[in-house]
């Protein structure tokens, strides 16, 4: 399973459409989740409606916290995500065998324990990995202690998870001149030797959002290229409904 | 309002609602004139992950006599939309602070105990319940505990399902969020402080910073209160992990209520004979030994 977690405070104002690059990353398997963090003021309605359309474009879900919930609101979409991308693939079975939508809902009582069971063991034993892509623009400067707090957070409760669970952070817009974003950790499992995720941010003005998201795409390409021919990703394959 | 379940066409008469989890609301319904609890859930597969628990809790419960779960079906609504839901035992009580509040504090012992048994019975069979906190318990009659609200409930070694951060044993940055008996008597810790100390326990929470979050900053406001200081050894043990699971804890709180004297307030019930009985015991044995002596020189 892959997520792309965004953490934005406003607006994206330089170059690809943010809602095209999440739809780019959906067909390429990786759901995005958004979340809008605000302390005091407001996205305004450009930012909360384009946070909305990233998500639906991507597969995801998008939320408003402020900094104080952000720990509980990474928490919860990233969890949520896990259980809705197993639903999909375990809607899809069903269909294939019983016809119909392939609801859960369909099933009589006695019948959903079951697949709710293998649900439940897909979602914490399956393979996952959250590429976090951080606004860094100026106005995330005070926010970004609670920003690294909630991944640390997040990184604890992945670790919990029975199945093996990779994290990776990026901040958007990158340290050199005209980079879209910057990698400040490749994927881990474990933060507990990292001292300080943004140790020399350059807080600056443009939000390249959509070009951003697509180097986190290109990223998760990488990797998936190294591993072609080598083990499996696919996480359903072992299992019929 | 009446509910007619979906599938199985039992009927519920809704009295009022109880309360709000995180997988959705519970009502106190009447069946045949019994009251019952029913719990409708939004998400379809979040209740039943949760049944599922209570299910298998009731498969491998042998000490319960009376069924806990009673019902699983669907409901719809006028408007056509549909919601799962399941009929459970419904539980009597009031949350642990009201129920301290007017019995008074020298309940707390008893009921901490009753509690750890609770705990004790689900990590028998190999589950921790999770999210425990103070809206998750019901305190009753002579402290009779219950835990209500099941859908943290996690098999051990799984990532725990539900929680909420100040019970947290990861938000105090002292272990995983790995289910293991240990991870629920850390927020059962943490539920003794809050009982006694809560204000000055939010304040802490609300000023510091999260890497400065400690078990030892607990054990600080728990050597604050009176109620607390006789468990303070308890209290460190568990916030260390250091209970094999809640019946080694509850042997050990136990030992504690026994040096403490449970009956009344602190140690004067079973403590020394008072004056004026001692002054009695010494008249009536003068009285006797004058009756005595009487006896046995008119014997004589």
């Amino acid at each position: 399973m892959k997520q792309i977690l965004l953490i934005t405070d406003g607006c994206s104002n330089v170059g690809l459409s943010p809602v095209v690059a999440a739809a780019q990353a959906l067909s390429d398997g990786i759901t995005v989740n958004v979340v809008g963090v605000l302390d005091g003021g407001d996205l305004g309605e450009y930012g909360a409606k384009e946070i909305q359309e990233i998500a639906h474009a991507g597969g995801g879900m998008s939320r408003m916290a402020s900094t104080r919930q952000l720990s509980q609101t990474v928490q919860m979409m990233t969890r949520k995500t896990v259980v809705q991308t197993i639903q999909q693939v375990v809607q899809k079975e069903l269909k294939s065998v019983l016809g119909g939508e392939g609801a859960i809902e369909e099933l009589p009582p006695e019948k959903r324990s079951e697949v709710v069971r293998v649900m439940d063991e897909l979602g914490e034993t399956s393979k996952l990995r959250v590429a976090l892509l951080i606004d860094a623009s100026a106005s995330m400067k005070p926010k970004m202690a609670a920003v690294e707090e909630a991944i640390r957070d997040l990184m604890l409760s992945l670790q919990s998870r029975q199945g093996i669970s990779e994290l990776s952070v990026f901040h958007f817009p990158g340290n050199g001149h005209g980079d879209d974003a910057s990698l400040d950790l490749d994927w881990t499992t474990n933060l507990s030797g990292v001292q300080s995720l943004f140790p020399k941010l350059q807080m600056r003005g443009t939000t390249p959002t959509g070009p951003a998201l697509l180097q986190v795409i290109e990223h998760y390409r990488g990797r998936d290229d190294r591993r072609r021919g080598g083990e499996e990703d696919g996480m359903m394959s072992g299992y019929v409904v | 309002m009446v509910i007619t379940g979906k599938w199985r066409r039992r009927r519920y008469r809704v009295e009022r609602m109880l309360g709000e989890g995180a997988n959705g609301k519970v009502y106190l319904v009447e069946r045949d004139r019994r009251l019952l609890a029913l719990k409708v859930g939004a998400d379809t597969v979040d209740l039943q992950s949760e049944i599922n628990v209570l299910q298998a809790l009731e498969g491998r419960a042998g000490s319960r006599a009376e069924p806990f779960l009673h019902d699983v079906d669907d409901l719809k609504l006028a408007g056509g939309k549909e919601y799962p839901f399941y009929v459970m035992k419904y539980v009597r009580g009031t949350k642990l602070p009201a129920f301290l509040a007017a019995r008074g504090a020298e309940w707390f012992p008893i009921a901490g105990y009753n509690l750890l048994q609770r705990l004790a019975e689900l990590h028998e069979s190999g589950w921790a319940f999770g999210d425990l906190k103070m809206d998750n318990i019901l305190a009753a009659e002579y402290g009779h505990v219950e835990l209500v609200d099941y859908g943290g409930v996690t098999a051990f070694g799984k990532s725990i399902r539900q929680f909420t951060e100040i019970y947290d044993r990861g938000y105090w940055n002292a272990g995983t969020r790995a289910s293991d008996a240990a991870y629920d008597l850390f927020s059962f810790g943490v539920l003794c402080v809050q009982l006694f100390q809560e204000k000055a326990l939010y304040r802490h929470t609300a000023g510091t910073l999260p890497q400065n979050r400690s078990p030892q900053e607990l054990l600080k406001l728990a050597s604050e209160s009176p109620e607390l200081r006789p468990f303070a050894g308890w209290l460190e043990r568990a916030f260390a992990g250091g209970f094999r699971n809640a019946e080694d804890a509850g042997a050990a709180w136990s030992v504690v209520m026994r040096r403490i004297g449970t009956g009344g307030g602190p140690k004067k019930r079973t403590g020394a004979v008072p004056g004026w009985t001692k002054a009695l015991f010494l008249l009536s044995s003068g009285a006797l030994a004058a009756v005595l002596y009487w006896l046995l020189l008119g014997q004589g």
